[in-house]
């Protein structure tokens, strides 16, 4: 059969944000790829140079519209960090709150994209309906229902009450039912395992060669989340259950994140009952005192990386973001080769990108 | 003559199998949207699409073959009409002839081969893609639909429809004698319209429309059309074929009935769509030449011993 190149993008129904690849097929299989990325290009790393710090808070927050939340942590553990400042322990809890809910909904979210992908319409849309009771809750709680502007620098911009409190508890014991039958579908619906057991399995060599992190990794078996190996506060507090799959192809990555959904709930209610109390911010300095340090956090899609250097005024001198997409995306033309057409869908929405988030 | 010319153009034929169409593509829609916690479209949806794509301009490709394009849906929609006219509903039957059940089926399928030739020579990558995927796929799920279709006709001693009605009115409606070949017959249908969970030819996340993706205004409308009658005759074929008891009750009573099993047929239709992922073309592939082709056998054999 003559070899053919199609286009996946800029605009293509299988993609929710600009990647532009193309893809050699010759009949049904699938020869190779290649990429072009930079379509969301907005400059922020030079942009954030302009800001002072804390308006760059509000800058950072708009890298990603899915994991917003975790980076304006990231970014804020690393001004406080150079201004040898610890924030509130109640601050700390609400942080990893909503860092916890950002990951739920955002697995959900991922999880309703690929069922849609692989034609099972149904489990996308009740995925997203109650995906909706987790950004309900940071709705109700932060008052953005996707750019939360909860983090300031110092601490959290809001505190949490009594009534927050037991309406949260309601609201992840209603979510958690419904995620354990969504994934009890998910795992054992035999058409969507025959999609996607053994579609392009990454091995654990691969995964180290590549750098890539995250549930992608974790459902090749390598077994890493920053939230036990390296935790920011609180976590090191807390007990993180991290889930790890052996089978690396796409099935066990939706198990990962599946299982990963469970444990944030979980995780969420352990917030809650242990949250201290005491104030939710401190004042701080405009200034930030010369000096350079790098925080890593562990977003939804994995290991988030922040350098900040400071100069002694109140903008930043240099702030360098490397997001977990980056790595995977490097590994995409990899899994690319040698699969059938109609798994092109099942291994991009698999290592779930965040095109917004790796070009700023 | 005047009664060929309604029985041509408003019952059983244009009018009614257009709007029957349009019920259908609602009705399926609204019943997909319930099994998703949506709230569905209104009941002029349909309509009101159709409305909006003939009003649109006819857009191709530079060098794709404008006459064909435009003639290939018109072709298609003439053959389910005409296959239409052969097709008793509620124990009305218009036109019949020793043989029709043979003629329905093949002018069902002249869509499929129209939509094969749309994608071609609509020169996009994505229809050529899907139209090679819709040939596939007609040659996995055809053989088990026909020999599934030909259960009520030896079961019946006939290969037109309406004789094949009357046996059952003695024997009792066919589906009670073959299970087995009344579900083979649905999972072809909805091979043959091309539904969830055999969307293969025009799933988005791969080839975007399919052959369809280049095709824009009227005659993406009528393409729409097409589909829609498709469906609709499917399911008064399989109607007249396995549950055939309504023409002995009482007129009314009989088109009460009818409507009723064409509602349970189209909520089978709306509920496999909803429930299951779709397949890729080796699956379908091998489920058709693996596990249906070899069912329908056994089921014709059963039919054939109890016939003797």
């Amino acid at each position: 059969m003559d070899k053919i190149s199609i286009p996946i993008g800029p605009q293509h129904p299988l993609l929710k944000e600009p990647l532009s690849m193309m893809v050699d097929i010759a009949g049904e299989k699938v020869l190779g790829g290649s990429l072009r990325l930079g379509y969301v290009h907005r400059g922020i790393e030079r942009l954030a140079q302009q800001r002072t710090y804390v308006q760059n808070v509000h800058l950072i927050e708009r890298i990603c519209g899915i994991c917003s939340h975790v980076h304006t942590t990231a970014y804020c553990y690393a001004v406080e960090a150079l201004l040898g400042i610890e924030i509130p322990p109640r601050a700390q809890y609400i942080r990893a709150l909503m860092c916890e809910l950002e990951r739920i909904h955002s697995h959900l979210l991922w999880l309703g994209i690929l069922a849609k992908h692989i034609g099972l319409e149904t489990i996308f849309m009740h995925t997203w309906h109650d995906r909706e009771m987790a950004l309900d809750i940071m709705e109700e709680i932060s008052g953005g229902r996707v750019s939360h502007a909860a983090n300031q620098i110092g601490g959290v911009r809001f505190d949490l009450d009594e009534e927050h409190i037991d309406m949260i508890r309601g609201i992840l014991k209603k979510l958690h039912s419904q995620v354990d039958g969504l994934v009890d579908i998910i795992e054992t619906e035999p058409a969507a395992m025959a999609r996607t057991k053994g579609v392009a399995p990454i091995s654990p060599d691969m995964i180290k060669a590549y750098g890539v992190v995250g549930p992608v990794a974790r459902a090749s078996g390598v077994d890493i989340d920053l939230r036990r190996d390296a935790p920011l506060p609180p976590y090191d507090q807390l007990e993180v259950k991290v889930v790890t799959h052996p089978g690396g192809d796409a099935w066990a990555r939706t198990f990962v994140r599946a299982e990963e959904t469970r444990v944030s709930l979980n995780l969420c209610e352990k917030i809650l009952e242990d949250l201290p109390e005491g104030d939710v911010s401190l004042r701080t300095p405009r200034r930030v005192p010369e000096g350079e340090v790098i925080i890593r956090a562990e977003a939804p899609r994995g290991e988030l990386f922040y350098y900040l250097r400071s100069d002694g005024s109140d903008k930043p001198a240099r702030l360098k973001v490397r997001t977990p997409t980056l790595a995977t995306l490097s590994l995409l033309p990899v899994q690319l080769a040698e699969i059938n057409v109609a798994d092109i869908p099942v291994v991009l929405a698999g290592v779930d990108l965040c095109i917004a988030c790796a070009d700023r | 003559m005047i009664k060929s010319l309604f029985n041509l153009l408003v019952f059983p034929g244009f009018l009614f199998l257009v709007m029957s169409g349009l019920t259908f593509e609602w009705l399926d829609r609204k019943f997909l949207a319930r099994f998703q916690r949506r709230v569905g479209p209104p009941w002029y949806q349909p309509l009101a699409d159709l409305i909006k794509l003939f009003s649109k301009e006819d857009l191709l490709p530079k060098n794709a073959n404008d006459f064909l394009a435009a003639l290939l849906p018109l072709v298609s929609l003439a053959s389910v009409l005409t296959a239409g006219l052969y097709v008793p509903i509620a124990g009305y039957k218009a036109f019949s002839f020793e043989g029709d059940l043979i003629v329905i089926i093949f002018l069902m399928s002249v869509p499929t081969l129209a939509y094969y030739l749309a994608g071609i020579i609509s020169l996009g990558i994505y229809s050529v893609l899907g139209g090679g995927r819709s040939l596939l796929q007609f040659f996995s799920y055809e053989v088990p639909l026909l020999i599934a279709l030909s259960g009520p006709a030896i079961l019946g001693g006939s290969w037109s429809v309406s004789t094949i009605m009357e046996a059952q009115v003695n024997l009792g409606p066919f589906i009670l004698f073959q299970p087995l070949g009344f579900i083979l017959a649905v999972i072809g249908l909805i091979g043959k319209l091309k539904r969830d969970p055999f969307d293969i030819p025009k799933a988005k996340s791969e080839v975007v429309g399919g052959s369809l993706t280049e095709f824009s205004g009227p005659t993406l409308g009528f393409w729409n059309l097409v589909m829609d009658i498709q469906a609709v005759i499917g399911i008064f074929l399989l109607i007249d074929l396995y549950f055939g008891w309504t023409k002995m009750s009482h007129p009314s009573l009989a088109i009460i009935i009818f409507i009723i099993e064409c509602l349970i047929l189209v909520l089978i239709l709306s509920g496999t769509s909803a429930i299951f992922a779709r397949l890729r073309i080796d699956q379908l592939a091998g489920l058709g030449w693996r596990i249906l082709v070899p069912l329908a056998l056994l089921q014709l054999g059963l039919i054939i011993l109890m016939g003797n």
